[in-house]
């Protein structure tokens, strides 16, 4: 049946190729939309790593001239911090704190081998705030500042590109070209998705904070509302002149920054949408058209023996075949992406995103074939075999 | 053999309602070549139609080698088609898209048949009706009695026991019409096949064991 059906295409190749055409165009955009999804549906199914629920970002501005006074005054801040019970811990952190906009990078090399890596300063209690939990080694302490080496906590994304499959733990690398103070890597933490929900595993180092750092994380106890924020705002105003504050809420940030990822996917999952309903309608017609045509070929096939289940399996058979030939000529030029590491994602995501293609191209013409299909099927054999 | 017993087809609209058939009761025996006569409109198509199973008559039974085959459902007239009927039309109604064998091997197709099994059986049938030599042809490509021999071809291909013809000659001139009458004559005696032929043509008619004449959907004669 299946050698006969392609016969039947194959002599009305001329037609069947707009519909080949259209399913090939069909299938790159839905490779494209469902590649996309599976790639942020794999990152935002590792855990984050951190907890942004009660999590605050107050970003200080302190106005201070120099680095010395600006250290007396993060101390006058976290002597006014330790009053609020409801502030349950708080660290000061580099202006990339997690779901900012700000980015901060730096090579590290180990071997010979040099990668980069985003990089954090924190104060100790950075994990507590954040609620990371450490897979292999220690966070720095207040006693790490005398130490030989800058101890470094870095995630296991580095871990892996700069050490592989050896242990992390003790290893001295370099930071940057210049001659900085070598540091020492002592803790590993598996992820820190720090970006936003859908940020694929990545490098990050956690250096200890020095003087200039006037981000400020804090958790605060769960419930806290405006209530809390504008007397903490009001706090650290009151303690320097031409200060200012301005607190976010971590959830927010992260809210935000989720939405500069979602709102291309949705936009262009409602393009994509818009062009397969276009595409569905026009298929709709098509075999609509065509099945009007073979009127006569239908009463012949029905009189021949064909029932009425035969007849639906043929047309909606033929549909696929034509599906199918459209799809190969899409697998070929989707086979490239990962062939040739385009974009440099996973091969799983690209054959997941050809696979999900493919099941909705074919659930696309079955719909659409279907019902033209059982039109078809339907058809008074003795009234079409006397039409003109 | 084929047992018609007061048979009545009646088309209704809204509005209009139209007798085609009216009381009609006729037997044909296994083996009998018969023609069934009469002016355009009386009922002609519609009682092969019925015969066929393509079509079911407003009252009466069709029985057709013994079974009764009112109400089947369609899977059991599809495969009673399938088996036990063949079909000419006189518009030959090939598919052009496709080569003469596979024209002939249609009917196979809605049997479990293997593709090399169709092939020779077509090859056969086309060898029957003397067309062997185009087998690759298209329908396109064939004059019109080459045509409806290769509708022939594909009405025995399946070795019914009953052919059912609706004007078979009618499209073509009367050479080509006697060509096409010879071949249903040598099915008939050489092969037994029971044939029920619709035509307009007395000489055509002349040729069969009976004819049976209609007249505004009545039996005559």
């Amino acid at each position: 049946m299946l050698k006969h059906l392609f016969k039947l295409i194959w002599k009305r190749k001329k037609s069947n190729s707009l519909m080949v055409l259209e399913i090939f165009f069909s299938f790159l955009i839905l490779f494209a939309v469902w590649t996309l999804a599976v790639y942020n549906y794999k990152n935002y199914a590792h855990p984050s790593g951190l907890q942004t629920d009660n999590v605050w970002v107050a970003f200080i501005d302190f106005h201070a001239p120099n680095d010395t006074v600006k250290m007396q005054y993060k101390e006058l801040v976290k002597q006014q911090m330790e009053r609020y019970k409801a502030v349950k811990s708080f660290a000061f952190s580099s202006t990339n704190a997690p779901f900012t906009f700000s980015s901060s990078n730096n090579q590290f090399e180990y071997n010979k081998k040099k990668v980069m890596s985003e990089v954090m300063s924190v104060e100790p209690a950075f994990p507590d705030v954040m609620g990371i939990k450490l897979a292999e080694g220690r966070w720095f302490t207040k006693a790490d500042e005398v130490a030989k080496f800058r101890p470094i906590v870095i995630t296991r994304h580095l871990k892996n590109e700069l050490f592989g499959n050896e242990n992390a733990i003790g290893k001295i690398i370099n930071e940057g070209e210049s001659d900085n103070t070598p540091t020492k890597v002592i803790g590993v933490i598996d992820f820190f998705r720090h970006k936003d929900d859908f940020q694929p595993l990545s490098n990050c180092t956690f250096v200890p904070a020095g003087r200039w750092e006037d981000t400020m994380l804090m958790k605060v106890a769960e419930g806290s509302g405006a209530e809390l924020e504008a007397q903490i705002a009001k706090g650290i105003t009151q303690l320097g002149k031409d200060w200012s504050v301005e607190i976010q809420q971590m959830n927010n940030m992260k809210a935000n920054r989720n939405n500069l990822v979602l709102v291309p996917i949705i936009i262009l999952s409602i393009v994509c949408g818009f062009l397969i309903f276009n595409v569905a309608l026009g298929l709709f017609g098509v075999l609509f058209q065509t099945i009007n045509r073979r009127r006569q070929e239908i009463g012949v096939r029905r009189a021949m023996g064909a029932t009425q289940k035969a007849i639906l399996i043929h047309f909606i058979g033929e549909t696929v075949v034509i599906a199918t030939l459209g799809l190969i000529l899409g697998l070929f030029f989707a086979i490239q992406f990962p062939l040739l590491n385009v974009f440099d994602l996973e091969a799983s995501v690209y054959l997941t995103g050809m696979l999900l293609a493919v099941l909705s191209v074919y659930g696309l013409v079955t719909i659409c074939a279907f019902y033209p299909s059982r039109q078809a099927s339907v058809l008074h054999p003795a009234t079409v075999l006397h039409e003109e | 053999m084929i047992h018609l017993k007061n048979i009545e087809k009646v088309y209704r609209t809204a509005t209009i309602e139209t007798v085609a058939l009216n009381n009609i009761n006729l037997s044909i025996e296994k083996g009998e070549f018969i023609s069934i006569m009469g002016p355009s409109g009386c009922g002609k198509s519609t009682l092969l139609n019925i015969i066929g199973l393509l079509d079911e008559p407003s009252k009466g039974n069709v029985e057709i080698g013994g079974k009764y085959t009112i109400g089947l459902p369609d899977k059991e007239l599809a495969k009673f088609r399938n088996h036990t009927l063949g079909f000419i039309f006189q518009s030959f109604h090939l598919i052009n898209d496709l080569p003469v064998i596979d024209n002939v091997e249609l009917p196979l197709l809605y049997r479990s048949v293997s593709g090399n099994e169709r092939r020779r059986l077509a090859s056969e049938a086309l060898e029957k009706v003397g067309l062997s030599n185009r087998m690759k042809h298209y329908p396109n490509q064939l004059s019109g009695g080459q045509k409806q021999r290769v509708a022939i071809a594909r009405a025995i291909v399946g070795q019914p026991e009953i052919i059912l013809a609706d004007e078979p000659t009618g499209n073509l001139d009367s050479n080509m019409g006697n060509e096409i009458m010879d071949i249903l004559t040598h099915l008939n005696r050489d092969d037994k096949a029971t044939i029920v032929m619709v035509t307009h043509d007395e000489n055509m008619a002349k040729r069969t064991h009976r004819l049976i004449r209609l007249f505004d959907g009545s039996q005559v004669s």
